[in-house]
């Protein structure tokens, strides 16, 4: 199909409100009588709260009002279950623990609130939550993933006997036969660690409750404002038509912002309520390292079955991952993994043992990639080592195992975080493996330049690594579009905006349809005022679901315009085009109707309108896929280590994605440029070290290392498209997709670059540091 | 964190924990103690301003002494809470006669720290511990010294406490002693 304006590099019409500093954001938000929170969160990260004192912060001036669990009475209630285990998986254990919104009894993380402020200001706000005398009783604090599990361990929860969070076995075809038919059976251990999301943006709310409306308001930077309204509504009782929630421009989500609800996300409009006053609260840095989700800790025992030629005969795989105090995210991360750990190939024999633990660490939820990239490295470290051992080229082990174009779409057998069949939906691997080997220059490389350099005694390394990505998922999204008598177009949609560009992409769709200029297009997203049926930005799902319900909104109001104007014009409906915001009689240009004067007739102030029509030019349409669509994509660079600093120098990197139907290939290089530059803080700056009492040892961005433009390379990006069979605009998520495969690649290239050591990589995040202990440990084995 | 070192005192085994169990001779040679005092048998309260780079706070607490082996070893117990966050610690410390009227102090133990002092006063605390602890054992070298004197004279001892501007400066040059001894700086310098 041909587009006019769909795969068209639009620039972003977000932008000059974004850089002139006019587009509104929580912390923006200012509202007569406000007032300002703050709040007295546990040092501890596993205590009994004995006793608290809010006298002496009470007394200063200023304060309005001092909270603790006690207070909340029967409002006081854990949060609810985001996402419970898939239904059809049998045999699972689930151990439902949610977060609460103030702490009662016994604290579980660090960073858990005790009690809040409410003060005319934050400085007072602050300076209160400081004179709060807080009795505790420090317990031992549950940190490691195998410990918690032995008998005898402290406990989290002390009303479970166990640390268990979840436990359950998925399993495909026979492990234990193909292990027999093997050649080379390999295992290995995997230690994968924490990171933080880290947006630009820390988390905010105003909560605004009306007292003669009886109605709240409240501005969130969240990704999931529809759920967010329905929760609170739920929360507080009140009727949804009752609460408005807002995400505004956010300024960066990556996950942690769909959490519904955080302590805070609760506490502030029941506070609000109460006083009948605004409230706001905006996350400080230092909070938002223990407050808000994180993600990635898993260690996994893997096992891989090979023939001798590199053919993968079956891959088992035991691993545990830690959510934290709290799992309100039900099982998502750990089912994304193991629904990755196969990557792109065609395995035939799995099996999949997962082991789900609370720790005393802060609570663990999907981060940009939300459990891909364990399972792609896992996948991609296992062939590298694979071929090292069978002494086959390991691009070359890759290409034999990937599945064939004609395979698709491929059944895996296993339940994914949607609790559909994983079902890949379409691709085509190798062309797009071939065209970055291509690009990077790979045979050249390793023939030519990789020799020479070394002779000069650099440290210089090649890693490409494949991957998947399963995207789009359901359950539905929503968007209405309709004609303004001005002949403009607004439209709106449930999932709200974190930098995705969804007013510019979605705007290209509906431009396409009704023939208008894509600035003629006005869209709201994140707004239940305007659009108030969806679940969030999640899964990198907004360009798949928000846009197809766009696009068949839009289609749906095409409908309309065609049939208005074919009755006004007197000419069948296929004789008309719609171009500059006009319908036009095909072969009598003078022949037209604007889309504005259709709106109007459209919507009459008098004589009927028809029996079974509706008024206006507008539509609301949904969208959900059965299934996901799978994207597929490939990194490679080559990169220099500094043999006395281990610091390096990314000399190249490439990426070839294949996200199907590209919307804006503007805006895909972006989300690309982003999760790279994401992918390469996991990989080599990013961890956040928690002692053994689950203190974390660097809440501050002078100690948790964020790339900066230093360290960014410059990315060649490749587009390839098989479009997605099973939604219309045949597109493909790509929003997590730069994140994924790099760690995978750093663990390759850096491998590749000090062959002289023999290295082999098992765990990420990797850092300087870590990369010159590794190298001693090599020397004083040896 | 393992805490640990050692320190040679002038003085007799029992001259030296005579001296460890003076609270004015310890408030005085902890920079920042603004108080200590015995509650209870073996048991003290204090109150000391910490600060770690950032970080900067009053801490109040218990010290507790126990497993007492006179002259020779005693167990310390810390637990201390602030703004800045809060910190644990057991420790042993062992007095041995070197033989020629000075006595070796060795001390283990483990600290826990948690809050903003663990959150982001981390990389520093290293070497701002063994900065309290180096600079205390300069003064309590000097205040051995009078405490002898003194009860030679007959006379009360007059004890010098440490400066915030000392201690100011023992932490930069520990700071800076701490990055030029690291091994990939003495490899770079050796090239």
């Amino acid at each position: 199909m041909t587009y006019k304006v769909i795969g068209k590099r639009v620039k972003r019409v977000e932008d000059p409100r974004l850089l002139t500093g006019q587009a509104l954001f929580v912390g923006d938000v200012s509202l007569p009588g406000m007032l300002y929170a703050a709040f007295f969160r546990s040092d501890y990260a596993h205590a009994k709260v004995i006793s608290i004192d809010i006298s002496q912060a009470l007394e200063i001036p200023g304060v309005v009002g001092v909270y603790t669990a006690e207070d909340m009475g029967d409002d006081w209630e854990p949060g609810p279950p985001l996402v419970s285990p898939p239904p059809t998986l049998e045999n699972v254990v689930f151990n439902s623990r949610r977060q609460v919104p103030l702490v009662k009894g016994k604290v579980k993380h660090a960073g858990e609130i005790i009690a809040v402020v409410i003060a005319e200001s934050r400085y007072i706000a602050e300076d209160a939550a400081e004179e709060i005398l807080v009795e505790f009783e420090p317990l031992p604090a549950v940190v490691d993933l195998e410990k918690c599990l032995e008998p005898g361990s402290v406990l989290v929860h002390d009303d479970l006997d166990t640390n268990l969070a979840a436990h359950l076995i998925q399993n495909k075809g026979d492990y234990e036969g193909a292990r027999k038919e093997a050649d080379l059976v390999i295992s290995r251990r995997f230690h994968l660690d924490r990171g933080a999301a880290a947006a630009l943006e820390n988390r905010g709310i105003v909560a605004d409750w009306d007292e003669k409306n009886q109605h709240l308001t409240v501005w969130d930077a969240t990704q999931s404002p529809i759920p967010i309204r329905n929760g609170l509504a739920a929360r507080l009782g009140l009727r949804t038509h009752q609460v408005r929630v807002v995400a505004p421009f956010v300024g960066g989500g990556f996950g942690p912002k769909i959490m519904m609800f955080y302590a805070e996300e609760m506490v502030l409009p029941w506070i609000s309520m109460k006083l009948g006053k605004p409230i706001k609260w905006i996350e400080d840095r230092r909070e938002n390292f223990y407050a808000t989700t994180q993600e990635r800790e898993q260690i996994h025992d893997v096992e891989m079955a090979l023939s001798k030629e590199g053919h993968i005969l079956g891959i088992k795989q035991k691993f545990i991952h830690d959510t934290g105090a709290f799992n309100p995210y039900g099982l998502t991360t750990p089912l994304n993994t193991q629904s990755h750990s196969m990557g792109g190939y065609d395995v035939q024999n799995y099996y999949s043992d997962l082991t789900v633990v609370f720790t005393n660490k802060t609570i663990v939820t999907p981060v940009r990639g939300a459990g891909r990239p364990q399972g792609i490295y896992i996948v991609e470290r296992m062939l590298d080592i694979a071929a090292r051992e069978l002494e086959l080229d390991p691009m070359e082990v890759r290409r034999l195992n990937f599945i064939p174009p004609d395979a698709f779409p491929y059944d895996h057998e296993i339940i994914d975080q949607a609790f559909a069949t994983l079902i890949f939906d379409s691709g085509n691997y190798e062309p797009a493996f071939d065209k970055a080997l291509e690009m990077l220059g790979y045979e050249d490389f390793i023939k030519n330049e990789q020799p020479r350099l070394r002779a000069e005694g650099k440290y210089v390394g090649i890693g490409i690594v494949p991957f998947v990505e399963t995207t789009g998922v359901g359950p539905y999204e929503g968007a209405r579009v309709s004609v303004e008598p001005s002949g403009k177009i607004s439209a709106a949609t449930g999932v709200g905006t974190q930098g995705q560009s969804h007013m510019t992409a979605f705007a290209q769709v509906i431009a396409e349809q009704l023939g208008v200029e894509v600035s003629d297009v006005s869209m709201v997203t994140g707004d239940t005022a305007e659009f108030h049926w969806g679940t969030g930005t999640f899964a990198s799902r907004g360009a798949v679901v928000a846009g197809n319900a766009v696009n068949a909104a839009a289609g749906d109001v095409r409908l309309k315009v065609l049939k208005l104007a074919s009755k006004i014009l007197e000419t069948p409906e296929e004789e008309l085009v719609l171009e500059d915001g006009m319908v036009r009689v095909a072969d009598k240009p003078d022949q037209s109707i604007s889309l504005g004067e259709l709106a109007l007739l459209a919507n009459p102030l008098r004589g009927a309108v028809e029996p079974g029509t509706e008024p206006g030019l507008e539509s609301t349409k949904y969208f959900g896929p059965a299934f996901g669509a799978t994207a597929f994509g490939v990194h490679g660079m080559i990169l220099e280590v500094d043999p006395e600093t281990m610091m390096i120098n990314i000399r190249k990197y490439i990426t070839v994605e294949d996200c199907g139907t590209m919307i804006n290939p503007l805006v895909v290089e972006g989300q690309i440029h982003g999760g790279v530059s994401m992918g390469i803080g996991n990989a080599y700056y990013e961890k956040l070290h928690y002692d053994e009492n689950a203190q974390l040892l660097n809440a501050s961005l002078a100690d948790y290392l964020i790339p900066g433009s230093t360290e960014m390379p410059h990315i060649e990006v490749h587009h390839a498209n098989t479009p997605a069979p099973n939604n219309e605009l045949g597109t493909k998520g790509v929003g997590e997709a730069g994140a994924i495969p790099v760690p995978a690649v750093f663990a390759q290239a850096l491998e590749n670059a000090l062959h002289d050591y023999d290295l082999e990589i098992l765990e990420t995040p990797l850092s300087p540091n870590r990369l010159y202990e590794l190298l001693q440990e090599k020397e004083d084995n040896s | 964190m393992k805490v640990e070192g050692e320190h040679i005192f002038k003085g007799t085994q029992k001259q030296v924990w005579d001296l460890f169990r003076d609270t004015e001779v310890m408030a005085t040679a902890l920079p920042g103690t603004e108080k200590m005092e015995a509650v209870g048998e073996n048991v003290y309260e204090a109150v000391m301003n910490v600060r770690v780079g950032p970080v900067a706070g009053k801490f109040s607490g218990n010290l507790v002494i126990s497993n007492e082996n006179f002259p020779e070893t005693y167990t310390m117990t810390v637990d201390g809470r602030g703004k800045p966050g809060f910190l644990k610690g057991v420790g042993d410390v062992i007095l041995s006669d070197q033989g020629d009227g000075s006595t070796l102090m060795k001390y283990t133990g483990e600290v826990q720290i948690g809050g903003k002092l663990a959150g982001v006063g981390q990389r520093l605390i290293d070497t701002v511990s063994k900065s309290i602890i180096n600079q205390a054992f300069d003064i309590l070298d000097q205040n051995l010294v009078e405490r002898t004197a003194a009860e030679a004279e007959g006379r009360e001892a007059e004890y010098q406490g440490a400066s915030e501007k000392d201690y100011a400066a023992t932490v930069a040059k520990d700071l800076v002693g701490g990055v030029l001894s690291a091994p990939w700086v003495k490899k770079l310098k050796g090239k």
